[in-house]
């Protein structure tokens, strides 16, 4: 009781610290991002979207690890789950008498219109909001409400993780092939032409692959949470 | 006013982890603290009005969106670490039988 | 050429996908060629840099630098490359025999080396977290890879404290991001003199320190790391004390000693005391111990205490000391790991008192862990001597305090090691099991590097263009200096420790839980920033 009482005190010294650096914000706040990005993003990389040609051009080094931090978690949790990889089928069958049948009807009618919905955000993300990471995580829980439907699918959970791990190497090649393309330079777009449709090429291919890997990743990491629920 | 109700999120966050007994309520911990630095870092930018950063005409005035790509990183570390977390916790439940912290961390494993 | 780093991320990454799709043995011999590759690589590329130096900054895209990610490679990353592939290659020899068949263990270690020659060389303090995070995830898995009890709720206090650390750090790149406009790191440090006395900035200054403090295994925030040690396997125990927390300290390098260093926060006091209270801390408990492991574990926080009172000071010949001092300690401390993991696997046991006669059962073995006791405590030949008298020249100038914490610490490294050779001597007990030649050649290699260091550092210094002349190794001083240092600590071994006292029983029991590990965190932040703001 006494750590609890002295812990609140702690806390409020740590939050007035804040407040004071606070107040100096407004006058040293730096907008020189906002300048760059609203005046040359659109010609440099051909997307709509300041968002995404910041993290499919500016920075796709970080994406790639991003997609690797993700690709690293999947296999640690296959590894530290009881999810032998030699069986092939994580069935997905449903406890018939405890879920009501308003829910397999309701996720009968959803699970077209997510996967819809999933593939639409993967494939515009250079021209509204959205992209490969979210319509990734999208399209995966769409392929997980089939666990409300009544089929008893089998998933082989082997090939998921085989093929997330092609896809990974698929784009650190794409990614690459700037250099023999554009001189020399590394991690950017392979295309040099100057029309923006065409350069946006290189942003849908690489949206798509993202989101085919965020969501196979998403995908394996429930089956093995289900299967150490049984 | 904003950026002030995020770091008390933070600071909640904290609170929790320094006194919580149950394994699980520490990882919820964690993630709250991580939502609060999402929030955090979104807010701070907001000193001069803007859209969103969708560069529909030209001379259209946006918010930053440098802090917005760094975030979308943050948040999957964010929900990869919370699911290799929940993963141990529940290994550790088959192994220990219980899940707070006094009774994983002192005593001998049972199985 | 002048792209080799990216390939020094990109081979290890790479190999290891290939070696998890692959289900044949012999594939596996392609990790030896990779790491061949990158060590010819990089002599070239050492060659190639002294000619261009231009080529030191490499833009990804081309984009403006403000906004584009960059790598910046100079000495001191160079440093710490070369020691990560030297590393990586003995203890992949090392392990190559037991655990050939275990692919996700390959697979996992040689990811966590392209990540972590990732943080090596970037320029980008947000990639830098990212970096940070990956590490973290690896070395949870890496941790928790026997699947035991134990290695389950290691492998949770580790992520959850480091997670903790990293998202601080961040919390510090936000503030630095809103000042100054950019993530570079050298740009940072060419303008951080225009905003360095703002709240906001030292505010950032609080939080990056503290962050990556709780990774660098500092005073109040250690407790995770013999946690970790105890369940891990021996390889991944070397890697773990011999690189891992030595990123942290690379990245304390780069935010205090060159990002701020235009910024005059003058924390160098602070640094020092938290410096050799880890230190003390970390000795005094290592006398306590009887796993052999925890012995060594607790000499790590200690070791790290010495580094941080190398790196902190003013002088620069203390400075330098102190990054010897990461780059022997590496060498020393994964050579007893490596050592203690052989003794434990013939012996199935851990404990001090349960194993003797090592020098009879596996002699070659016993002279390599004498090696490593030699230089880890200072004795004149070996490289320690080299970096602690470095750090020790100036006499901290003249305060007699520090130099009598300093001598207190180098005794208490003696009698800790006086205690661990006790398992050396005896009668043999048990048979050896199976001889592992490559296990004995790995660490060969290792000992001759802590030989030559210790022998031969001025011409070793001069070709790195730093000067080492200040440890003076043929003084006849220093050799009885020494002596009288076993001496004492002999006989402090034998009167004080081997009685087993109470403190000594208490201190073994200490054991910090999670909450209360939180709690001392928010303590030595709030410590910190009471230091700076007033």
């Amino acid at each position: 009781m006494i750590k609890k009482l002295i812990l609140i005190p702690l806390l409020g010294v740590i939050l007035i610290l804040f407040m004071i650096a606070m107040t100096d914000l407004e006058s040293i706040y730096n907008n020189a991002g906002k300048v760059f990005f609203s005046s040359n993003a659109y010609l440099d990389t051909g997307s709509l979207n300041a968002v995404t040609a910041i993290y499919l051009d500016y920075r796709l080094f970080d994406s790639l690890f991003e997609a690797a931090i993700l690709l690293i978690a999947v296999a640690g949790i296959m590894w530290i789950s009881q999810h032998k990889i030699k069986e092939k089928n994580a069935s997905f069958m449903l406890d018939k008498y405890k879920t009501p049948d308003l829910f397999i009807t309701f996720s009968r009618l959803l699970y077209p219109i997510m996967l819809t919905f999933g593939i639409y955000v993967i494939v515009n993300g250079h021209l509204s909001p959205g992209g490969g990471f979210q319509g990734g995580a999208i399209v995966a829980t769409a392929i997980l409400i089939l666990y409300y439907i009544d089929i008893s699918k089998t998933i082989d959970v082997k090939l998921i993780i085989t093929i997330e791990k092609i896809l990974f190497l698929i784009l650190l090649f794409v990614a690459s092939l700037s250099f023999f393309t554009r001189d020399g330079l590394l991690f950017t777009n392979f295309i040099g032409s100057d029309f923006t449709q065409i350069k946006a090429i290189f942003l849908m291919l690489l949206n798509i692959i993202i989101g085919l890997k965020v969501a196979l990743g998403l995908v394996s990491i429930f089956t093995a949470f289900l299967k150490e629920g049984r | 006013m904003n950026p002030i109700l995020t770091f008390i999120v933070i600071l909640i966050g904290i609170y929790g982890l320094a006194t919580s007994k149950n394994i699980i309520k520490s990882v919820f911990c964690v993630t709250i603290v991580e939502t609060g630095i999402i929030l955090l870092f979104l807010n701070l930018g907001n000193f001069e009005e803007g859209t969103i950063p969708i560069l529909t005409y030209i001379g259209i005035n946006i918010v930053d969106p440098i802090p917005q790509a760094l975030m979308i990183t943050t948040i999957v570390i964010g929900s990869t670490i919370t699911s290799l977390a929940l993963m141990l916790c529940i290994k550790i439940f088959h192994h220990y039988g219980s899940i707070e912290w006094k009774d994983v961390l002192n005593k001998r494993s049972q199985k | 050429m002048s792209y080799a780093p990216v390939l020094f991320v990109f081979i290890p990454i790479i190999t290891a996908i290939i070696i998890y799709l692959f289900k044949k043995i012999r594939i596996s011999l392609i990790i030896f060629a990779s790491q061949a590759a990158m060590l010819i690589i990089f002599i070239f590329y050492v060659f190639h840099l002294k000619d261009n130096p231009n080529d030191a900054l490499i833009v990804f895209g081309g984009w403006d630098i403000r906004f584009a990610i960059t790598f910046y490679i100079d000495q001191l990353t160079l440093i710490f490359v070369g020691l990560t592939i030297f590393m990586w290659m003995v203890v992949l020899l090392y392990t190559y025999r037991i655990n050939k068949r275990e692919r996700n263990f390959i697979f996992f270690l040689l990811f966590l080396e392209g990540a972590f020659m990732g943080l090596l060389q970037t320029n980008d303090l947000f990639n830098l977290f990212v970096f940070l995070e990956l590490i973290t995830v690896l070395v949870t898995i890496l941790i928790a890879y026997k699947k035991s009890g134990q290695s389950f709720r290691a492998g949770i206090y580790y992520l959850l404290i480091n997670t903790l650390g990293a998202m601080f750090f961040l919390i510090g790149v936000i503030f630095l991001y809103y000042a100054y406009g950019t993530i570079n790191i050298q740009i940072i440090l060419a303008n951080i003199a225009e905003h360095s006395d703002t709240n906001l900035v030292k505010l950032a200054y609080v939080f990056m320190v503290g962050g990556i403090s709780i990774k660098a295994a500092l005073f109040p925030v250690f407790t995770w790391l013999p946690r970790a040690h105890g369940v891990a396997q021996s390889t991944i125990s070397a890697l773990l004390s011999g690189l891992i927390v030595k990123a942290a300290l690379y990245i304390f390098i780069r935010v205090n000693n060159q990002m701020f260093l235009a910024a005059n926060y003058s924390m160098t006091e602070v640094f020092f005391w938290i410096g050799a209270t880890t230190a003390l801390v970390g000795v005094a408990f290592a006398l306590s111990q009887k796993d052999i492991k925890q012995i060594l574990a607790y000499h790590t926080i200690s070791q790290i205490g010495i580094i941080m009172m190398g790196l902190t000071s003013f002088f620069a010949t203390a400075q330098l000391g102190g990054l010897l001092h990461i780059v022997n300690h590496a060498l020393f401390k994964s050579l007893l790991f490596l050592g203690a993991g052989i003794v434990v696997k013939t012996y199935n046991s851990k404990k001090v008192s349960d194993i003797r006669g090592v020098f009879q059962v596996m002699p070659w073995t016993a002279v390599l862990l004498i090696v490593g006791m030699l230089s880890i405590s200072g004795a004149p030949m070996f490289n320690g001597f080299v970096s602690k008298s470095l750090i020790k020249y100036h006499d901290f100038d003249g305060n007699i305090l520090k130099t009598i914490i300093f001598m207190l610490i180098n005794l208490g490294t003696v009698t800790s090691f006086i205690k661990f050779s006790q398992i050396l001597f005896g009668p043999k007990t048990v048979k050896v099991k199976d001889k592992n030649i490559r296990q004995h050649i790995s660490m060969t290699i290792i000992a001759l590097g802590c030989l030559l260091i210790g022998l031969f550092y001025l011409p070793i210094g001069q070709i790195l263009n730093l000067d080492f002349s200040y440890a003076k190794l043929w003084d006849l001083f220093k050799f009885l200096e020494y002596f009288i240092y076993v001496g004492v600590g002999y006989l402090f071994y034998r009167f004080v420790i081997a009685k087993d006292f109470w403190i000594n029983r208490k201190l073994r029991e200490v054991s910090v839980t999670f909450e209360n590990a939180n709690y001392l965190f928010i303590v030595y932040m709030l410590v910190l920033s009471l230091f700076m703001f007033l």
